[in-house]
């Protein structure tokens, strides 16, 4: 038998977003992907045409046509002049109507690309494209649960129909990936995009979107030939990391199945897997792609939309700058790293804090350049908010600091009246007061002491201390890196007030070296 | 005429008022010569003598005497302390209701074991409608199950009779409804029509029945059988009685897509002005040599009292009838699979017991075998197959094709441009035969779909079209029963339709022949 000399991983993705519209695709009912939502109790969010109740009909939704238009237009698609919906017909207990309103042949959106964003790493960007099948809208289905809500085991099924009638967004890549971190990255890009448009708050564990990877290798065999192995798709991802596990372990597996089977892609090799994530492995659910027949056909309860220039006009100029663009734009104006920009535009909220901040700085200072006041905005959040966000679970903008007062922190640092420390100090006095960075400096005596008399003081006395003789008699000697002990010993003193810079320079001229 | 005191002579003014047209009730009511109480009363009266019974009509799936009491009432506190204008333009008037309309209160049955036990939570608009103009729901009346039939025989609560002979039926499948009106038990009625099932009932029954374009009434709360087809119309004993529902049933409703946000009809307020220059088309299909005599005889009496009123009959033809019964015997099951698949026994209707280690398969299954009878499992049947993959094109969407030549058929020889003939209304027999046997046809479902010749097209185009009582057929046993003729008028043109419609009424007035029951 050949040896594999080589192996090419190919995967492309089908993508469900639920649209956080008020209300269903079809219906008056809330929609559970609304944060007005809350969290329902079972099967309350219910009518006539979400339990396909006997002379229910259902009337569409336009504003979750407009959202899947908005994501698809981000993606760079055509936006189809007319559409249609579609019954797709199959039973299941959680399939209210026993058909799904979806789109077969005409989907809303269409031939779209995505340009990935760079790795999150400080290599020089390599611009890979994604394309993008179709992006059509379709109703999601209830959930059918084998235990009572609370975790009692029962001998039937239940349903619970509150998602029933959600609309969902199911967007179809060309199987462009390679590689298990661009497709984490696009999911990712597409999240945050949602995120943006606000058409999905992008929650992965309450299911606001959904991974299907198809995954198959090509190996390359040493006497020459070339061997595809068949297409697995895994069904139902709702985190990055069981999306990242399962192509990670079908692209170490798919070999070894073949090395054991020899099975190759073809019409009815096709299986569908679920991801285990306790055992960190792929689970056979179905073996052949059943010949299943859906039995599409236009569904004669709706009419067809015809979307004209002036309506897809109109919806994309709601298109917000996209947080790729700003992503590039940060490190383009405010050099800020790629790692930086992407902490900046992971969350919306956070992206508009930080340009508000930026904005608000450059109206204080106004001699500053809008690159260092990029940088310095960055700076502050990413230091001081970060860490403080990540303590207390939440958004660097929920911490309670206004930009207001970030860029009063920027102020204050910029004409080297605080120190670093200070600053960070001030930073989480900040975020529990409504108070002026000035003012709430100067009562919590952060501002630098720049008072030579004050100074000289606390460096007589350093230099005096026993403790610090070796460091003094270094630093006498030319050995210039022990002057930090003797600096740190100063700031000390000065609970952190003195001004760093000044109390280096009165040591070096003391200590004459 | 004074307010009869209760008790007084009711028997003798029952009878009266079972005879007066919804419009004389109405009028009645409000000028206080009847009350709406007693106009319920009377027809809850007569329902209870000719409905019921092993020979009875079985019109009726179920009345709601007391809440039809209680409303009555309530109409005739209105009209004593607000005054007769602030009651509807159907104050008092009783109406029986098609069991496939929901309605929240009693059960929406759809004629099938399947729903034997469902209640509606909600009331369908068409039906509301009627309510809020001050009609009074005296019951839900029967029909072929999920409205699939031709004769009202394939219900579950067994078949209703032909008030004109009660051997025979009274068409369908908005039989019910029809023989309400035509058996005096109701003044109106509401049917639906798919492919006809308002105006073959009508016309086998003696009465007017009329289905609107599409899009014109509000399909919610209609139980689908084909979306794309279904339409709701009423039934009445005359054409202004028919006209005046029209206006209070028609018009946008936002919970239906497919209904048309245009101007609602004013018919009754045209309904007797006569149209000058009235051209009639009569199809050369129509003068089938399969037509029964008494059906060839009153097509022929109703093109002379259209000339006798200065009418232009044309000659046109309209070839696409031939593709009509094919075409609508593969669209209408379609969908129908496609609509009736909610019926699976998960959420409410019949639910099949089964072992604890039979699957869901076996649930879905036994539930639908045991809810459905004959005739709706056939055409589930018949439309799944026309609906699969590699079945699709040859079927489907040749039916799709047809439907489209049809419907420019009519465009063409309603228009004027293009040498088109311009005619206003095209007139043929409602049915090819007057009212057949019960059991005759149940065995033999072809003959069965061909009692829609005449009708399906109008579903297929969508037009709109209407069936006049045009005279009685004297049959091989002696009994005399009723044949009906239809007019066909360009979507939302109902107005016009009516008021041909009226003209032919006032020439031939079989609307006063009454039923011997």
């Amino acid at each position: 038998m050949a040896e594999i000399q080589s192996i090419e991983l190919i995967v492309g993705l089908e993508i469900h977003v639920e649209l956080a519209t008020r209300t269903k695709m079809f219906t008056r009912v809330l929609s559970p992907a609304h944060p007005d939502a809350g969290e329902p109790a079972p099967n309350t969010l219910i009518d006539p045409v979400v339990l396909a109740l006997p002379g229910a009909l259902p009337v569409l939704n336009k504003a979750a046509l407009e959202m899947a238009m908005l994501v698809g237009l981000a993606l760079e698609c055509e936006i189809a002049e007319f559409t249609k919906w579609d019954r797709k017909s199959y039973y299941y207990p959680d399939l209210p109507k026993s058909y799904q309103i979806s789109q077969y042949d005409l989907p809303i959106c269409f031939d779209g690309s995505f340009d990935l964003p760079a790795p999150t790493t400080d290599e020089p960007a390599r611009i890979k494209q994604v394309g993008i099948i179709r992006a059509h809208l379709e109703e999601d289905t209830g959930k059918l649960l084998h235990e009572l809500p609370g975790g009692e085991r029962v001998e039937y099924s239940i349903v619970d129909f509150n998602r029933a009638g959600t609309p969902l967004l199911e967007i179809v890549t060309q199987p462009d990936f390679d590689n298990a971190d661009d497709v984490v990255t696009f999911g990712q890009a597409l999240r945050n995009i949602c995120r943006f448009l606000e058409v999905s708050e992008g929650v992965m564990q309450r299911g606001h979107m959904r991974f299907e990877p198809n995954i198959n290798t090509i190996l390359t065999l040493d006497d020459g030939r070339i061997v595809k192995t068949p297409i697995v798709e895994i069904k139902n991802l709702n985190s990055f990391r069981a999306l990242r596990g399962a192509i990670e372990y079908e692209f170490a597996e798919q070999p070894e199945r073949w090395k054991r089977d020899g099975k190759e892609m073809g019409p009815g090799a096709k299986s569908t897997r679920g991801w285990d994530d306790v055992k960190g492995a792929t689970v056979l659910q179905r073996e052949k792609e059943d010949a299943h027949d859906y039995r599409y056909f236009p569904d004669p309860d709706l009419i067809p939309v015809v979307v004209d220039e002036a309506w897809r006009e109109e919806v994309r100029s709601r298109l917000p700058e996209l947080p790729h663009r700003r992503m590039k734009r940060y490190m383009d104006d405010y050099a800020l790293t790629v790692k930086e920009a992407a902490a900046l535009t992971d969350e919306r909220e956070v992206c508009f804090f930080f340009e508000r901040t930026v904005d608000v700085i450059r109206q204080k200072l106004e001699s500053i350049l809008p690159e260092r006041a990029g940088k310095q905005a960055a700076n502050m959040l990413l230091q001081y908010g970060a860490k403080r966000a990540n303590e207390a679970g939440c958004l660097i903008s929920e911490l309670g600091i206004s930009p207001e007062q970030v860029a009063g922190i920027v102020s204050l640092r910029d004409g080297d009246t605080i120190g670093s420390s200070a600053a960070d100090e001030l930073f989480g006095l900040l975020c529990e007061s409504d108070e002026d960075a000035e003012q709430i400096a100067e009562k919590s005596n952060l501002l630098q002491v720049t008072d030579s008399g004050q100074l000289e003081a606390w460096v007589e006395q350093v230099i005096a201390d026993p403790a610090n003789a070796k460091a003094v008699e270094d630093v006498r000697g030319g050995k210039i890196a022990a002057i930090g002990r003797l600096v740190g010993g100063v700031m000390k003193l000065s609970g952190g007030a003195a001004d760093a810079k000044a109390v280096r320079e009165m040591l070096v001229a003391k200590l004459g070296s | 005429m004074t307010p009869p005191s209760p008790g007084q002579n009711a028997t003798i003014l029952a009878v009266e008022l079972t005879d007066f047209s919804a419009i004389e009730l109405r009028d009645a009511i409000r000028s206080g010569e009847t009350s709406a109480a007693d106009a319920a009363r009377a027809c809850l009266a007569r329902i209870e003598e000719v409905d019921s019974g092993e020979n009875g009509v079985n019109a009726f799936i179920q009345t709601f005497p007391e809440r039809a009491l209680e409303q009555a009432m309530k109409i005739d506190e209105r009209v004593a302390k607000e005054g007769a204008e602030t009651v509807g333009p159907l104050a008092g008037v009783p109406v029986a209701i098609k069991d496939n309309m929901c309605l929240a209160h009693g059960r929406t049955t759809c004629g099938s074991r399947m729903l034997e036990n469902y209640e509606s939570p909600f009331t369908a608009t068409a039906v509301q409608r009627l309510i809020d103009a001050g009609a009074i729901v005296l019951g839900k009346t029967n029909l072929d199950e999920f409205a699939m039939g031709s004769s009202t025989e394939h219900s579950y609560f067994g078949p209703t009779r032909n008030p004109w002979d009660r051997s025979r039926v009274p068409g369908g499948s908005s039989g019910g409804s029809a023989a309400a009106v035509a058996a005096r038990m109701a003044p109106l009625a509401l049917g639906s029509d798919t492919g006809g099932s308002i105006r073959q009932p009508a016309g086998l029954t003696g009465v007017v029945g009329c289905k609107p374009t599409y899009g014109r009434v509000s399909r919610w709360g209609l139980v689908a059988f084909a979306s794309s087809l279904d339409q709701i119309g009423p039934f009445g004993r005359t054409v202004s009685d028919v006209a005046l529902a029209l206006d209070v049933i028609c018009g946008f409703d936002e919970l239906d897509s497919t209904s048309v946000n245009t101007s609602a009809p004013a018919c009754a307020q045209a309904v007797d002005a006569p149209i000058n220059k009235l051209r009639v088309g009569v199809p050369k299909q129509a003068r089938n040599e399969k037509n029964h005599p008494a059906v060839a005889e009153a097509l022929e009496r109703a093109i002379g009292v259209y000339q006798s009123l200065g009418a232009q009959i044309v000659d046109i033809d309209l070839p696409t009838i031939e593709y009509g019964i094919a075409a609508y015997y593969i669209i209408a099951p379609a969908e129908a699979s496609s609509n009736l698949a909610r019926f699976d026994g998960v959420r409410y209707g019949r639910r099949a017991e089964i072992g604890a280690h039979e699957d869901l398969i076996s649930l879905y299954s036994r539930s639908r075998a045991e809810g459905f009878g004959e005739e709706v499992q056939r055409r589930i049947m018949l439309g799944t197959f026309a609906l699969s993959s590699g079945y699709y094109d040859a079927y489907y969407t040749t039916a799709l094709r047809a439907r489209r030549l049809v419907k420019e058929d009519f465009d063409r020889v309603f228009a004027t441009e293009g040498g088109g003939p311009g005619v206003d209304v095209v007139l043929s027999p409602s049915t090819p035969t007057p009212a057949f046997r019960i059991g005759e046809k149940a065995d033999d479902p072809l003959a069965m779909y061909l009692e829609d010749y005449y009708t399906v097209t109008a579903n297929l185009a969508g037009i709109a079209g209407v069936s006049v009582p045009a005279g009685l057929a004297s049959m091989d046993d002696g009994v005399r029963a009723p044949v009906g003729v239809q007019l066909f008028s360009p979507p939302f043109s109902e107005e016009r339709l009516m008021r041909a419609a009226n003209m032919l009424e006032s020439g031939l007035d079989w609307n006063d022949r009454r039923p011997p029951l």
